[in-house]
């Protein structure tokens, strides 16, 4: 069901609420400024499940074929997401500030290419680089969390309950219930049946 | 904007040694917030270039050229020395390039810079830094969330992956990524 297009009372930033992002009445949107760059066309571009929120500084950088799932509670504290394709962020996600999450690199690799695209650039509005370049969905499954300041690169899926150290950049997928770091990142270890418990904690 | 329309800033009236060229953007209300060079030219940017969300943070005697066609997104342009950046370049967001460590390394002299920069510190010398340019040449790629630091020389259409620390030149074509950034292959 599409809304028509819709202000936050909140809000600082004299924007608007696209109509095909899907928002569940439980969820917050902190700015209608995180829309700046949206651009799809799809009907079910963008969906915040229950109780999900996405605060200042997030930016949905999608373009026309581009799909947004956000899960019941996930929490989104200021991440850059660049779609083309799909990016699935699960239930109870944790993402921290300055975090890229990129399904394409939106330019085309070649040089030669590039030029021709970055040429027809200046013509549109607003200024946004889109050339013709694959794009590889995005999955960060249920219970992930991101440390700040991490890039999870195109075709990456974060495995279930795994977390992301702060500045990783992660180029393959991490498998579920594992600690990664690094740049690029690397596997530090699965987390122990102690980390598992939360024996930690105490 | 029409054709014989030289660049302009969106957030007001450009500085006067700030030179942009036909069909240029410069986007965000922060632009020109930490811009201090007094250089006659001190930033010139080339034609049909996108500047969205830069920071232009240039110091007393700062020089920065931009060539053409480049697009900036959101990218933190930290120059006291010299930064020359050729044409098609992309550089994405929350990326950072600097020429200069900002303050000196040794201890002693870092406690002077410390009261010089301070509110107490009106009038006095700050001790050297060091600065070395950046050059940065045609057709590169720089990917989000990477810095730039001084002294570095990317060469023509070299690849910086998003999130590379690059302290040490790229040759021309190359793949880097990485914290030190390491060359891992050749950009296509």
């Amino acid at each position: 069901m599409s809304l028509p297009a819709r202000t936050l009372p909140w809000d600082w930033h004299e924007g608007v609420i696209p109509r095909n992002a899907k928002i569940d009445s439980t969820a917050y949107v902190e700015t209608s400024f995180s829309f700046r760059f949206f651009r799809s066309e799809l009907d079910d571009a963008i969906e915040y499940g229950r109780g999900a929120s996405t605060y200042l500084g997030t930016m949905f950088d999608v373009g026309p074929r581009g799909r947004v799932r956000l899960g019941d509670y996930a929490l989104v504290h200021g991440a850059r997401i660049i779609c083309d394709s799909e990016i699935t962020i699960g239930e109870y996600a944790l993402i921290s500030w300055n975090v890229v999450l990129m399904d394409t690199y939106r330019l085309p690799a070649n040089a030669s290419e590039r030029r021709r695209e970055l040429e027809r650039v200046p013509g549109r509005d607003p200024r946004i680089a889109s050339g013709d370049v694959v794009a590889r969905p995005v999955r960060v499954e249920r219970n992930v969390w991101i440390g700040f300041d991490a890039c999870i690169l195109p075709g990456v899926t974060v495995g279930e309950g795994s977390v992301v150290g702060a500045r990783s950049v992660v180029m393959t997928d991490v498998p579920p219930f594992t600690i990664v770091a690094g740049n690029p990142a690397r596997i530090i270890r699965p987390m122990s049946q102690q980390e598992m418990n939360g024996a930690n904690a105490q | 904007m029409s054709a014989g329309e030289s660049g302009k800033w969106l957030g007001g009236a450009l500085p006067a040694n700030v030179r942009v060229g036909m069909n240029s953007v410069i986007i965000g209300d922060l632009a020109f917030k930490r811009f201090h060079s007094r250089q006659p030219e001190a930033l010139c940017v080339g034609a049909n270039c996108t500047m969205d969300g830069v920071h232009f943070d240039l110091g007393d005697a700062a020089q920065l050229t931009i060539g053409d066609y480049c697009y900036f997104t959101n990218a933190v342009l930290l120059c006291e020395l010299e930064v020359r950046i050729g044409s098609y370049v992309v550089v994405g967001w929350n990326t950072t390039i600097a020429d200069s460590d900002f303050h000196p390394l040794a201890p002693a002299q870092r406690v002077a810079d410390a009261i010089a920069c301070s509110p107490l510190g009106k009038g006095r010398t700050r001790p050297p830094v060091v600065k070395q340019p950046v050059v940065i040449e045609d057709d590169v790629w720089i990917g989000p969330n990477a810095a730039i630091l001084k002294g570095v020389r990317v060469g023509a259409g070299a690849w910086i992956e998003a999130g590379s620390v690059v302290t040490r030149d790229v040759p021309p074509g190359a793949r880097v990524l990485g914290n030190p950034a390491q060359i891992v292959g050749e950009a296509k």
